[in-house]
């Protein structure tokens, strides 16, 4: 458990129907079912767009990292406006951007080079877990 | 500062500005000082095609004929090839492009611009570029349609 002794939540933009959103959820899946099981927890944004009172008081009484799959940053926007502190956003399109050879493809299914764009943002999101870049941004954008 | 046609058609603005000539696939072309001209895509482009991963524009130094590629823009939703309207020869190229994409998002009529291009005298008034209220139409039929498919 990290030093907050609470888990660390993630929340993944929604993005359905879209592949830069089916990556933003398959890094989440990656760093909570996978890499980080027991020192965070996945949170839906579905439920913070419907103000959901469970999911909000997660957020403000946690810290969160974000995955967008867009410049609109959803999910950082709404996790801050639901009272969170993000320790980290990530904009998939600025991780892409260094990686380019991983281009995305697919939506219900990725394809490898999305999955492995995921398992690159995963990695990244585990070392701000692990306590290695608190309080930082993967990408450059930060609306924290 | 240019100014703009601007429509809003359901939840989308689009704008159009009032300085420079268009084709109708949405370049536009901008006489500059110097008698070359600057090119971008248009506002309706840039919405249209999504978020800029990558954008490449041909060496300066290279000669185009009038619809050659001049420019390919990855963005998030499609790889779209750019066809130059005037035949010339590039002489610059945005060298924003190569850290910050996202211009030709955040400022498709100003920062975002693509490259600068050398033509013969006359070249652009040969090649019917449309005046920006012909684009304008242009455009508003292409939104509509667009919207009627979904």
């Amino acid at each position: 458990m990290n030093s907050h002794e609470e888990p660390i939540i993630v929340v993944p933009c929604s993005g359905i129907g879209k592949t830069f959103g089916s990556v933003s959820r398959e890094a989440a899946y990656e760093v909570c079912d996978e890499l980080r099981p027991d020192t965070t927890r996945l949170l839906a944004l579905s439920k913070l767009v419907l103000g959901e009172e469970e999911a909000r008081e997660r957020v403000r009484s946690g810290r969160t990292v974000t995955i967008d799959g867009c410049k609109l940053m959803c999910a950082a926007k709404l996790v801050a406006q639901s009272g969170g502190t993000v320790v980290r956003e990530v904009a998939v399109l600025d991780v892409y951007r260094q990686h380019k050879d991983l281009k995305p493809d697919g939506i219900a299914e990725l394809n490898d080079a999305g999955k492995q764009l995921a398992r690159v943002i995963a990695g990244e999101i585990v070392k701000t877990i692990d306590g290695a870049g608190a309080s930082s941004t993967l990408g450059e954008d930060n609306h924290a | 500062m240019p100014e703009y046609l601007q429509t809003t058609i359901d939840k989308f603005t689009f704008k159009v500005a009032t300085d420079r000539r268009y084709s109708g696939d949405g370049i536009w072309l901008q006489e500059t000082a110097d008698g070359r001209l600057r090119v971008g895509v248009t506002d309706f482009v840039q919405q249209h095609s999504g978020d800029v991963a990558f954008a490449s524009v041909k060496a300066t130094g290279t000669t185009l004929s009038a619809g050659d590629e001049f420019a390919e823009l990855e963005t998030v939703k499609v790889n779209l090839s750019l066809p130059l309207p005037v035949a010339g020869t590039i002489v610059e190229v945005n060298p924003a492009l190569d850290t910050t994409p996202e211009v030709v998002n955040q400022a498709p009529y100003g920062d975002g611009w693509l490259a600068v291009v050398e033509v013969p005298a006359g070249a652009i008034d040969r090649v019917g570029l449309l005046d920006p209220p012909a684009y304008f139409a242009v455009m508003r039929s292409q939104v509509e349609q667009e919207l009627n498919q979904q």
